[in-house]
């Protein structure tokens, strides 16, 4: 673990790069709406927090989100597990989830709206089919990678079939899964923020593009902001503390 | 009466894509309540048997018989303890305990009662909440020897399960073995490579020959319980069963 505790050091860091950010602002390279102080862009998160519009972006991008990989966890536990257990499934579906795995999230964008129209379920189709291959892989391989024994033990103390499935080779699986999950979160995340650039209704994204279209460059900046922030926030208090409870659990850390 | 009955079982190991004949056609009668105790030179298929009768693997040719049936797949009545203990990390030792409970279906409370029983005669409860990584190798095997007399089996198959416990733990789990057979009148099959193991437990001891195996020889063993290992009495048995396993093992060197 972390023998020492850096997060004065941490501190430090983002203060300097602050105070470098407002000094080049301020000799004058660029003009203020290129390159707008730090001053600015707070401003402009200020304001957004203000009339509200900031929370509404980040409210209908998270549910966005949350409903996405809610289906990319569920579709992709289910297919993993299948590529796992029928070697058919694997060889013929297993082939093209690598393939489709490869497709940036944002080249789904044309085929959503053909299908779903400026909707929100083209947004959530995008975020979720962006998101679902880095599940199923992962799935797949943490049930390839189950101790054999774990599943004969379980067959000879009565488990069949559901059975075996919910009291075995998911918990067994699980920590693999939890690393599936949080990358499908990444790619989710940035999947619904790509397609609402592109959607251009309601979301952080589109109030990136918002900005961009007004050439407002601190709101663009102030979005990203908030953008990163969620990310981390949701990496360091969901995910890093299911990992942990998990790896404790397994004596693994 | 007869508990179990292997019938000319053989069994083939393929290894690229050259056929090996790991069981030779065994046949082997226990008794019910037998306490017998599986020995012979390693790869001798030893470990291969006890998963047939578990229902783990088919046999090639031949039929295990159980109580009269055909067995053809796994079953509660027959359970395995694995080398390795293959006690499951993401339950604590209470539900590892009681997880074949929970896949038949009796409810909590019941449950709880029944692996408080068990919990009780192998001395976990003091660990009941805790997880398998903070238990010892010997701790493991009472979990797993709980865990699968909870499920109130005839026959008890177990696989070497003392082989990775060091000599002093061993050697209370071989006197707390008898009494548990004693206690409970299982049927036991147990597999192991080890002589003085071997004759501490069993009342039977049958020897494998090297492969492909059939069964070389039996011996009765009934020297007076509980046994230790270093009961002298035991001396004698050990020679013998020593000098039908020594040209074995050096035919599965040779």
């Amino acid at each position: 673990m972390m023998g020492k505790n850096f997060i004065p050091h941490r501190i430090a860091f983002y203060i300097g790069i602050i105070v470098i950010w407002q000094i080049i602002s301020m000799v004058g390279v660029w003009p203020d709406n290129i390159f707008p102080s730090p001053y600015e862009v707070a401003e402009d998160l200020a304001y957004g927090a203000a009339d509200g519009s900031l929370f509404y972006g980040i409210a209908t991008s998270m549910w966005r989100l949350s409903i996405g990989l809610t289906i990319a966890i569920a579709g992709g536990v289910v297919l993993g597990i299948f590529m796992a257990r029928v070697e058919v499934i694997n060889q013929t579906v297993g082939s093209l989830v690598l393939g489709l795995q490869s497709i940036p999230s944002v080249a789904w964008v044309p085929l959503a709206i053909l299908w779903f129209g400026l909707t929100d379920a083209g947004i959530i189709f995008v975020t979720a089919i962006g998101a679902i291959f880095a599940v199923t892989i992962n799935t797949y391989t943490g049930v390839k990678n189950i101790d054999p024994h774990y599943i004969e033990a379980a067959r000879n103390m009565g488990a069949k079939g559901g059975q075996l499935i919910t009291a075995v080779l998911i918990p067994a699986a699980f920590p693999y899964m939890i690393s599936g999950f949080k990358q499908g979160w990444a790619f989710a995340w940035r999947g619904v923020i790509g397609a609402e650039l592109l959607f251009s209704f309601l979301g952080l994204g589109f109030l990136l593009n918002a900005g961009r279209s007004l050439n407002d460059v601190s709101q663009v900046i102030s979005i990203m902001i908030v953008i990163m922030g969620i990310g981390l926030v949701i990496d360091s208090v969901v995910f890093k503390r299911l990992e942990d409870k998990v790896m404790s659990r397994w004596g693994l850390r | 009466m007869t508990k179990l009955e292997a019938k000319n079982i053989v069994k083939y190991f393929y290894h690229d894509s050259h056929k090996l004949e790991a069981l030779g056609g065994i046949n082997l009668k226990v008794e019910a309540g037998d306490f017998v105790c599986l020995i012979g030179p390693s790869g001798c298929g030893k470990s291969t048997f006890l998963r047939i009768i578990a229902g783990l693997e088919k046999p090639d040719e031949g039929q295990i018989m159980f109580d009269g049936h055909p067995i053809t797949e796994t079953g509660p009545e027959r359970i395995m303890i694995f080398q390795e203990g293959a006690l499951f990390p993401w339950l604590k030792v209470q539900d590892n305990v009681e997880f074949g409970l929970k896949m038949a279906g009796i409810p909590k409370n019941e449950r709880a009662k029944i692996s408080n029983r068990f919990l009780d005669m192998m001395q976990l409860t003091k660990f009941a909440d805790s997880y398998t990584y903070q238990l010892s190798t010997g701790m493991k095997q009472r979990v797993a020897i709980a865990r699968a007399l909870v499920m109130d089996p005839d026959v008890l198959l177990m696989d070497e399960p003392f082989a990775a416990l060091d000599a002093q733990t061993r050697d209370l789990l071989l006197v707390e073995m008898q009494l548990i057979w004693e206690k409970t009148k299982k049927t036991i099959l147990f597999v192991t490579h080890n002589v003085t193991e071997a004759t501490v437990l069993g009342n039977k001891i049958v020897i494998f020959s090297n492969r492909p195996s059939i069964i070389k020889k039996q011996f009765e063993n009934n020297s007076p319980r509980p046994r230790v290992t270093e009961d002298e009495s035991l001396l004698k048995l050990q020679q013998d069963i020593l000098a039908e396993l020594r040209p074995e093992v050096k035919k599965s060197r040779g």
